[in-house]
């Protein structure tokens, strides 16, 4: 046995001490709940010299996916971590790497998938993995997380497949547990030893084509050696088991049993749920009922004789999943196991139970309640466990809905002009304080969020009813939280690589409906709502709807980072800036990269109207808000850009961010203008009061960026002082000369 | 009693913490710094975790500890129902019943209060064992320190087997390296928690049986009566929190005498607070600010610092228990039965950045 020492952590952190004891090549991820803290915790170990893992920061994750993808194929070892919907969006890339035999590993942190949108622990995001042809080991506990880790990575190289590594969403990832790992990062790589490849594809001396064009006859053998591949890792594990067990003193075995043995009635449950029933089945041992667990540590490939041989001794077997295969009558880890059963000749009762979707907890009692369910004769063979039926509601709205009479108040007012620009008119702050609150007061932004600020901004300068769609996001999460809204007028969530498209789609509708009359006529502005985070991961849906020029305004609250997750970098983040994937240690100085400049890709998109805007010109925003209005009435796509303040993450006080929001103006990180037609118009320019301040003044202004004032960071405040200055030489150049 | 030997109620297999806080008061970290605490530095065995993604459902934040002996394993996963020590963080929660689920004369108590503690007894809603009060907000804004490290302090006083050598050793180690300069005023935080956590005495004070949970018209629905898909006709239904337990001590007040109608208030405040309706203003007819809705604000005074003619001005809560301008908002067409405590729901740890900054004393 190898040297070990105690650590007091979690799932999250075990994964991550792992994965720098086994010295990756490369991760590329997408910060996505529960998952994200794995991708957080290396760059800070990174930041501090103690693992050189390169980190790639995909703009979504399927991109990510596709970086581990190219990485594996390059010969590396790679690392991947994500969860829920995040897995979903890559999973078309899974397929392609296990067809093609590259080996890496994932650690998939089990969520609720959406939608509703959960943030929440359940199992419903890896059972889609079951065919994808990749082995999926399932850990129950922060131990073996660890465990597995370093197993998973030997078994892919073994068989040349790629690997999960699946465990609970905050149960697991997030609870803090006595754990032991190696005390030499030696250990664990002598264990794994090194990489072979067996056609090296960057050996120029014996070229190799990867993912040929293969039909029948061909596919079906190609399938049947991955099919090989997962029976030999079937075969490889139980001899992987046994050497770890030798360095380590922790034996596993593909399933796993408590109070097993003589159990007549046996409860079969995945993840940390096994550890807490546990404590039920205590419960009922003490008063003679002969009851037991079975959990499994691996998915694929499917243990079917091992499940089979642990159920040999009862009569009742209750499997409780969580997740719901809908329709199927149970979950799938219960339809794998009622087939692997069908092959015993012994006659037993099997029955399903749904539970603890969306996070629900799972308690010692209800371990209790189900085997009791179980043995009950008059219990049907499939249920959901812990749903309630409710109570009638009495519709009492608090608002008068928001009727077009309502919120046209008159106080500002379009003109088109001659040369056919638009002229606006009103506009005043007193004067638009009138327009009725779109939203209700109540929501969950943080004291001094710039997220509402923004958004009444623009909702007071457009008079007619408005759709509102959010990509998921701070303003999202803060509206929405069931059973509550904020929303008075209708709105529409969907995942943010896609809200541009799903307005499409519900604004053409809508104008159909009114040719047909089968709607009132009048005017609605349809305007999604988002954050540069998804306007990062979304960036291809809102160009694909800018280039087909639908009539609707695509608004981007641009706060520099995912502040939803915790603040991880954006593209739209500033040089330098520290988040928690962009620590600052003695190999990073913060982000490495300039920041996105939005406002410009959607103006080559050639729609009529771009702008940018900012809470500390308040009158120029609504103005601006009333123009969109009316090109996204009248002729295409609009896209707004305002600066959002984050109190939390920039790390500033509440009660001064409109000054900081001023600085970024006056420094001309973020200038004010307008591409109107294909015209560039610079509304204000801070050189011309006076007021122009070095790009530096205002970083001084945020805890984020505030390191940057030392000596030893010069060269990348130089950088980011000349690319300030060369956006904005670049847009008044634009300015002076409309061809431009 | 003995240090590290846990006073285990009879039956229980654990010792059983849970903190009961509003995001941003650090209960989060807390917890995990008395997990490490127990592993490290105790002997024993532990757990911590916290009521995760609460922060963001508008619900105040839980955090859950549990302890046994050394050679035991921690089997359940769920969170702590009947709890050995029940730690309230802000005074605002007390009057929450869900705060005291599971309480009784098993457990003993430990709230932070800002004033006089004599009707604390009045406001619990249970019986105790015993119940202890430390003036946390006042001791961490005088030693530069935070709330959930007084609170740390406090709690090895309450809890009896755990010295404060202990917690000094574990706030050292959770700060001493990376954050030198904050040490010393989070180390006197924790002494003065320590010291200054007092035992309330009930002599005189009756205390009635613990109040069924009361089950809100609104959070009624399930399967047969939710609407579809998740569907929410409630619209503008988040009007029914309360969200003045997210302001931290401070408040916008109105001078109305001063005021222009500028509307730079209402432009620049992300909580829809300002009361502006048709008026009349120096013989001018126009849009003129009535008041504040107190309901709704979270006391980030961005309107104190945009008002051009200090017609706001920031003043302390306490000065101003009844907030003269306060007028609910104007929109409702029906004004709700209650409203319900919450916090601001957007306090997103990030467990490498935020929360450092947080411990480092940083602005949060």
């Amino acid at each position: 046995m190898e040297n070990q020492a105690v650590k007091f952590a979690s799932g999250n952190e075990m994964a991550i001490l792992a994965i720098k004891q086994i010295g990756y090549d490369m991760m590329g991820y997408y910060p996505i709940t529960p998952s994200t803290q794995i991708a957080e915790g290396l760059d800070l170990l990174r930041s501090e010299t103690e693992t050189d893992i390169i980190m790639i920061a995909a703009e979504g994750e399927h991109s990510a996916a596709g970086v581990c993808y190219g990485a594996a194929v390059g010969g590396g070892r790679v690392i991947n971590a994500t969860s829920a919907n995040g897995l979903l969006y890559a999973i078309e890339q899974f397929p392609v790497q296990s067809g093609t035999r590259y080996p890496m590993v994932m650690n998939v942190v089990c969520r609720a998938i959406s939608g509703p949108l959960s943030i929440k622990g359940d199992h419903s995001d890896i059972m889609f993995m079951l065919n994808a042809g990749w082995p999926i080991l399932f850990a129950h506990s922060a131990q073996e997380v660890y465990d597995f880790n370093i197993l998973a990575l030997k078994l892919a190289e073994k068989v040349r497949l790629p690997v999960v590594v699946a465990y609970d969403g905050f149960f697991t990832s997030h609870q803090k547990r006595r754990c032991l790992y190696f005390e030499a990062e030696q250990t664990v790589r002598n264990f794994l030893g090194q990489k072979k490849e067996e056609y090296p594809f960057l050996d120029l001396e014996h070229p190799v084509t990867v993912g040929s064009y293969m039909n029948e006859p061909d596919l079906i053998n190609n399938r049947y050696q991955l099919h090989l591949a997962m029976e030999r890792a079937g075969k490889v594990l139980p001899e992987l088991y046994q050497e770890y067990e030798s360095i380590s003193g922790r034996g596993y075995k593909a399933v796993e049993g408590y109070q097993a043995e003589d159990a007549e009635c046996l409860l079969i449950l995945l993840g940390s749920s096994f550890d807490t029933a546990m404590e039920g089945v205590d419960t009922l041992r003490e008063k003679g009922e002969k009851v037991g667990l079975l959990t499994l540590h691996v998915m694929r490939p499917f243990p079917q004789k091992e499940i089979a041989q642990a159920c040999r001794e009862a009569s009742v077997i209750l499997i409780a999943d969580r997740q719901d295969s809908y329709g199927g009558g149970g979950g799938n880890l219960s339809l794998e196991i009622r087939a692997a059963l069908h092959k015993s000749k012994k006659e037993v009762k099997v029955k399903s139970l749904v539970y603890g979707l969306g996070g629900k907890d799972f308690f010692a009692k209800d371990a209790v309640s189900m085997f009791e369910w179980a043995l009950s004769p008059d219990t049907p063979d499939f249920d959901y466990y812990g749903v309630e039926p409710g109570k009638e509601r009495k519709e009492r709205p608090f608002f008068a809905p928001l009727l077009p009479e309502k919120t046209k108040i008159g106080a500002t007012k379009v003109r088109k002009e001659e040369d056919g620009s638009l002229a606006v008119q009103g506009g005043s702050l007193n004067a638009t304080a009138g327009m009725p609150k779109r939203l209700a007061p109540g929501h969950g932004a943080c004291p001094g969020c710039g997220i509402p600020v923004n958004l009444n901004l623009l909702l007071r300068g457009i008079e007619d009813p408005v759709v509102l769609l959010f990509q998921t996001g701070c303003g999202m999460i803060v509206t929405t939280a069931y059973p509550y809204t904020s929303f008075k007028v209708p709105y529409l969530h969907n995942l943010f690589q896609n809200g541009a498209a799903t307005l499409s789609g519900l604004a053409e509708i809508c104008y159909r409906k009114q040719e047909r009359g089968e709607i009132p006529a009048g005017d609605i502005v349809f305007i999604m709502v988002s954050g540069d985070g998804g306007m990062d991961i979304g960036m291809g849906s809102a160009l694909g709807t800018a280039l087909r020029g639908h009539r609707l305004i695509l608004f981007e609250y641009d706060n520099g980072g995912y502040m939803n997750t915790g603040y991880q970098l954006s593209y739209s983040t500033p040089l330098g800036a520290r988040s928690a994937t962009s620590h600052i240690g003695k190999k990073q100085y913060g982000k490495s990269f300039f920041h996105k400049d939005m406002p410009q890709l959607m103006a080559a998109a050639g729609i009529p109207y771009v702008a940018t805007m900012a809470e500390s010109n308040p009158t120029d925003f609504i103005k601006k808000a009333a123009k969109a209005a009316y090109y996204a009435k009248e002729e295409g796509t609009v896209y707004l850009r305002a600066l959002s303040a984050c109190p939390l993450n920039w790390n500033d006080k509440p009660m001064t961010e409109r000054k900081v929001i001023d600085g970024a103006v006056n420094c001309c990180y973020f200038p004010l203008y307008e591409v109107e037609n294909h015209k560039t118009v610079l509304n204000y320019d801070p050189e011309k009061f006076g007021k122009k301040i070095p790009v530096l003044d205002w970083l001084s202004m945020m805890g984020r960026t505030k390191h940057l004032k030392k000596e030893s960071y010069k060269e990348v405040v130089e950088a980011f002082q000349q690319e300030v200055d060369r956006r904005y030489a670049c847009l008044k150049a634009k300015a002076e000369n409309p061809i431009l | 009693m003995e240090r590290g030997s846990l006073p285990l109620q009879q039956g229980k297999k654990y010792y059983e913490i849970r903190l009961e806080s509003i995001g941003g008061l650090g209960a989060n970290l807390c917890g995990k710094m008395l997990g490490e605490l127990a592993v490290n530095h105790l002997g024993l065995n532990s757990t911590s975790f916290s009521s995760y993604g609460s922060e963001k459902t508008g619900t105040p934040v839980k955090a859950y500890i549990r302890y046994c002996e050394s050679g035991q394993e921690i089997r359940v996963h769920s969170p702590i129902v009947t709890p050995d020590l029940l730690v309230v963080f802000h005074e605002a929660l007390l009057q929450d019943p869900g705060v005291w689920e599971g309480c009784g004369k098993h457990s003993r108590a430990l709230v932070a209060i800002s004033g006089s503690a004599k009707n604390l007894y009045t406001d619990v809603c249970c019986n105790l064992a015993e119940l202890w009060v430390v003036n946390a907000q006042q001791i961490a804004m005088e030693c530069h320190s935070r709330i959930n490290v007084v609170m740390l302090g406090a709690m090895a006083k309450v809890m009896g087997f755990v010295s404060l050598s202990d917690v000094e050793c574990i706030c050292e180690a959770a700060l001493g390296k990376k954050y030198p300069d904050a040490l010393a005023g989070n180390l006197e935080g924790i002494r003065r928690g320590y010291e200054q956590v007092n035992r309330l005495n009930r002599d005189g004070v009756a205390s009635g049986e613990p109040d069924e949970f009361s089950q809100r018209e609104e959070e009624a629905w399930g399967y047969e009566t939710a609407p579809i898909g998740g569907i929410n006709p409630c619209f503008g239904s988040t009007v029914l929190s309360d969200l003045s337990p997210s302001r931290q001590g401070y408040l916008p007040i109105f001078i109305k005498e001063r005021c222009i109608n500028c509307g730079l208030c209402d432009s620049t405040c992300p909580d829809m607070v300002f009361q502006f309706m048709e008026g009349e203003y120096k013989g001018r007819k126009m849009m003129v600010n009535n008041g504040l809705d107190y309901y709704h604000c979270k006391g980030c005074l961005r309107c104190v610092d945009s008002c051009p003619v200090n017609a706001l001005v920031q003043g302390l809560e306490a000065d101003h228990p009844e907030k003269s301008h306060f007028m609910p908002n104007q929109e409702l067409i029906r004004t709700p039965d209650y409203y319900r405590k919450a916090g601001a729901d957007g306090y997103i740890t990030s467990e490498s950045f935020l929360t450092e900054k947080r411990m480092g004393g940083g602005e949060v």
